[in-house]
């Protein structure tokens, strides 16, 4: 599942055809959910707010983004119910999102 | 038979009817597509046997529309996602798509893909940068939308084989009719002979390169009507390339089609159609825009 991932996240980068678009990618490991970030140059954004929403588009959870691009939270299974929007908005002014699915959700966290 | 015994086999005829609709929905095959003509090759192949979602609100564009949860939820289950590729669309790579039933329709001719104008703009701290991006409307070389529309036929072949005999039937008719719509497109351009026009948005590129037109673009809002700045950068790329037909990608409004005329330009709807069309279908629109291009470029010295 850990290479499955990986090669997802390999893919959501290179996908970017701007020369230097913000991408999200986020996926959900041992009850965990892992929000990565990166610039399509390679770069790392260096401060960054992460935004969580449910499938009402409500905001269920505002994170910073540490200093090495990610985030990680706990997966509360009852406000992910019908998915959800992980929005990535860094301080240089660039924005992308990330959509975890009820199926990407059961498939990572093992239910 | 008493009407009371006819009116409850009636009822119960149409609870049972009713009742079988998901079941049979269920049971078809699904077509997920990121824009109109893929939605319009798809509902030709299926010939009614296949569900088509294309789920961009008519208003929307479909390049820029952001999925909703349930909307990825929805395309992650169709037997085949179609996608244009050429950088049409940004939100397949947003969510996790299944590789092995997603197809990207303009990945075989990678080589034809037109690079645009670099875009240089600057936001936060980054100074001032530039993008680099792909015409994205291949469709507009119907010789292409032939490549896209055989590559979505051999996609849902392979996912939906009991429907093989049928989708191959479809596929030569729609061939048949993107063909027809190419060698009508190259029969008006090669009588234009390199005629310069100007578009009200760069969607015309791979229209252009196909069928031998000069076709250069403003970028106005179709929603809006161009203010006087617009109208004065118009004026001096009429200037510059001595076009003398001006393509409008949506019907614009009276007072804009007015001007256009006192600045002496012959203008034509031609809609490209990424979006679903008000009225007709992607074959009918196409022929109508063609027919509106030809007479105008007649018209021209």
């Amino acid at each position: 599942m850990r290479r499955l991932l990986a090669i997802l996240a390999v893919v959501a980068f290179a996908s970017a055809a701007q020369a230097h678009q913000l991408n999200v990618f986020a996926f959900v490991e041992d009850g965990t959910v892992i929000v990565e970030t990166k610039f399509s140059t390679g770069k790392i954004p260096v401060s960054g707010e992460v935004q969580v929403l449910n499938a009402s588009s409500e905001v269920i959870l505002t994170l910073p983004l540490a200093a090495d691009g990610t985030v990680r939270f706990p997966l509360d299974v009852e406000a992910a119910t019908g998915g959800m929007m992980i929005e990535v908005t860094t301080g240089e002014g660039h924005s992308d999102y990330w959509i975890l699915t009820p199926e990407d959700i059961a498939n990572g966290s093992g239910s | 038979m008493p009407f009371h015994t006819f009116a409850r086999r009636t009822v119960l005829g149409l609870i049972c009817a009713v009742a079988a609709m998901p079941a049979a929905a269920q049971d078809r095959p699904v077509v997920a597509v990121a824009n109109y003509p893929l939605a319009y090759f798809a509902e030709r192949l299926g010939n009614g046997a296949v569900d088509v979602f294309f789920a961009v609100p008519a208003d929307v564009d479909p390049s820029f529309w952001r999925p909703g949860i349930s909307d990825i939820a929805a395309i992650q289950a169709a037997d085949v996602i179609a996608l244009n590729g050429a950088g049409f669309a940004t939100w397949p790579t947003k969510a996790s798509l299944p590789r092995s039933r997603t197809v990207d329709t303009s990945a075989g001719f990678a080589d034809r893909l037109i690079k645009t104008e670099t875009v240089t703009h600057s936001h936060g701290e980054g100074g001032e940068h530039s993008h680099t991006a792909t015409a994205s409307y291949t469709w507009l070389d119907f010789g292409l939308a032939m490549a896209q529309a055989q590559v979505l036929a051999d996609a849902m072949t392979r996912q939906m084989p009991a429907q093989a005999d049928e989708i191959a039937a479809q596929a030569e008719a729609l061939l048949s009719d993107l063909a027809a719509l190419d060698a009508r497109a190259a029969v008006i351009g090669g009588a234009a002979a390199g005629k310069a026009v100007i578009a009200a948005h760069p969607r015309y590129q791979y229209f252009g390169a196909a069928y031998d037109l000069a076709i250069s673009a403003v970028e106005w809002d179709a929603q809006a009507g161009p203010d006087e700045a617009q109208w004065a950068a118009l004026e001096a790329m009429i200037a510059d390339t001595g076009a003398g037909l001006f393509i409008w990608e949506a019907e614009p409004s009276a007072a804009s089609r007015d001007r256009m005329a006192r600045l002496g330009m012959i203008d034509v709807v031609f809609p490209p159609l990424a979006n679903s069309p008000a009225d007709g279908d992607f074959l009918g629109q196409m022929t109508a825009s063609l027919d509106q291009l030809e007479a105008a470029l007649q018209q021209l010295p």
